[in-house]
């Protein structure tokens, strides 16, 4: 976990899918997909940006919604995508 | 009169019957999964609610309900909770059966064995002859349930079959989820047929990567999809597709630089547009003129169709329809008249000298949400359920991708400050994710009136588009 981290996703998250929500009032467990704040559509969004932010190779992966479903999970997921990368 | 599955019960045991994720399984496994469905199938009795997304293993437990006559529940899978249960009370079900052939006491939530058959005190709804139940956008509250006949069933994927050529062998895309209209052809007309489905996985129905993926999985020859699909696999990559033969195209509007793209992608393809609705299934069909540069008309009514006007209102009826809502208190769409039932579209149309019929809108307060059919009064009741809200409507703002997406205007009682992520997560309980407005906007004013007091809906879109 990196608390800069879930900060930097929070902000997003928060200011492409519910502007009128200040960063602090969006629990990192919050369930982002089954209350329908994140479509499908925007999950690409999200993915995209993700990977332009972090340099993922988002294309390549192979992903499962459920790794973001909350804004913890995607740390998780980025996380663990910058680890894979790091090994050669 | 049984639901024909002579095709499914004959093909030959090494064909194909379906590809799921890359992985094909073949007739003599369908059967195989069919058979243990069947055991948990036939163990109960009266109407049961699937929980399923889409796997060989949902589609033999669908097929087991079919082959012993059990009318089966499917909502959306993302149905809200509250609505689900209140569906499942509705159409009597008395128990739930998951993909994965597990049961659950409907009293307690609770796994029970597999061949006890739950006893409850749920109304039993009248189902005689029918088989699946699909649900649909309603006006008010809860989505309505549409009670197909196995009968009606049966016509249907006959005429499909015949339509599309769809045969033993044929390879037939299915991009829907499993709860949709759409899959009485993608997937029960394939395996009627011994056809073989290839399916999309819907939780990725919009990454465009994977749904190229799954549709290369096999040679397609037929794909019956909403116009967004067919933009997520253009888009996605850059193959031909030589072996599709029927390309149709439904449920929304088809955007003419769009289909302008497919014929060089789709050398061999008839393309054509359907035009239907769950209630009444398909019921008008067009060959689309790709160079035509205008909108698509609807075409002229299928065999066996009757069409009439009602004003600019188009009225159906199809051999293939349900010809009732489960809830007998809202029979408003429905109309008996010179001896036949009719279904009130709620779709205004026009029909030109060669007998073509155009869609012109909507009658009520109907869009299509990412291809569903979304009423954005059931999205307005939805948020005055909620303790905060005192006053709430909702727009639907064109949107490039989605088609329409939803736009909330709310008035809170009092001080109530309620954020979008309570709203949106309360809406989600009670309706599908594609009614969940993409947007909620706290009003602070009186709502704009026109002349005769009602909500000035133009005014507000205006300021917003």
């Amino acid at each position: 976990m990196d608390a800069d981290r879930i900060t930097e996703i929070t902000r997003y998250v928060v200011a492409e899918f519910a502007p009128d929500v200040r960063p602090d009032e969006l629990d990192p467990d919050f369930d982002l997909l089954d209350s329908g704040v994140v479509d499908s559509l925007g999950l690409l969004r999200l993915i995209a940006w993700l990977g332009e932010r972090h340099d993922l190779p988002v294309d390549e992966l192979d992903l499962d919604p459920a790794e973001f479903r909350s804004v913890r999970a995607i740390d998780a997921f980025v996380e663990s995508a910058l680890l894979k990368g790091a090994t050669p | 009169m049984e639901v024909d599955l002579s095709g499914l019960v004959h093909a030959r045991a090494n064909g194909v019957a379906a590809t799921y994720k890359g992985v094909d399984i073949s007739y003599r496994g369908l059967r195989a999964l069919i058979d243990q469905a069947r055991r948990v199938v036939a163990a109960g009795t009266g109407a049961v609610d699937l929980v399923v997304g889409k796997s060989p293993e949902a589609i033999a437990l669908v097929a087991a309900c079919w082959v012993e006559g059990r009318p089966f529940l499917l909502p959306p899978s993302d149905l809200g909770a509250e609505a689900r249960s209140a569906l499942r009370a509705q159409a009597g079900c008395r128990q739930v059966v998951h993909a994965d052939l597990t049961i659950k006491d409907i009293q307690t939530g609770k796994d029970i064995p597999p061949v006890k058959d739950v006893q409850d005190a749920v109304g039993t709804p009248e189902l005689d002859g029918v088989g699946p139940m699909l649900t649909t956008s309603g006006s008010t509250g809860l989505p309505k349930v549409v009670p197909l006949p196995r009968a009606a069933v049966d016509r249907f994927t006959e005429w499909a079959a015949a339509a599309f050529g769809i045969g033993a062998g044929s390879v037939v895309f299915n991009h829907a989820p499993l709860n949709f209209d759409l899959c009485l052809l993608d997937v029960w007309t394939t395996l009627r047929a011994g056809g073989h489905v290839v399916l999309a996985e819907p939780d990725r129905a919009l990454d465009g990567r994977a749904l190229a993926r799954a549709f290369t999985s096999a040679d397609v020859e037929v794909v019956q999809a909403v116009p967004l699909f067919f933009r997520q696999l253009l888009d996605a990559t850059d193959a031909v597709f030589p072996a599709v033969r029927e390309l149709v195209h439904t449920g929304d509007a088809m955007p003419p630089g769009l289909l302008a793209r497919l014929p060089e992608r789709f050398p061999h393809a008839r393309i054509r547009n359907i035009y239907g609705c769950t209630e009444t299934n398909d019921s008008f069909v067009h060959d689309t003129d790709p160079t035509a540069g205008t909108p698509v008309p609807i075409g002229r009514p299928i065999d066996g169709v009757h069409a009439r006007l009602d004003g600019a209102e188009l009225l159906v009826s199809t051999p293939f329809q349900a010809e009732r809502y489960l809830d007998a208190a809202r029979a408003d769409r429905w109309v008996e008249q010179d001896g036949r039932v009719w279904f009130r579209t709620g779709d205004l149309v026009r029909q030109t000298p060669d007998g073509v019929f155009h869609l012109d809108g909507r009658a009520d307060f109907q869009v299509k949400v990412r291809g569903v059919r979304t009423n954005v009064r059931q999205v307005e009741e939805a948020l005055l359920n909620h303790p905060d809200v005192t006053e709430a409507i909702v727009l639907a703002l064109p949107d490039d991708e989605a088609g329409y997406r939803l736009h909330a205007l709310v008035r809170p009682v009092g001080e109530a400050r309620p954020n979008s992520l309570t709203l949106r997560s309360h809406c989600a309980r009670l309706l599908p994710r594609t009614a969940v407005p993409s947007a909620v906007e706290l009003i602070g004013a009186e709502f704009p009136r026109t002349s005769t007091g009602k909500v000035d809906r133009k005014k507000l879109l205006a300021e917003r588009v």
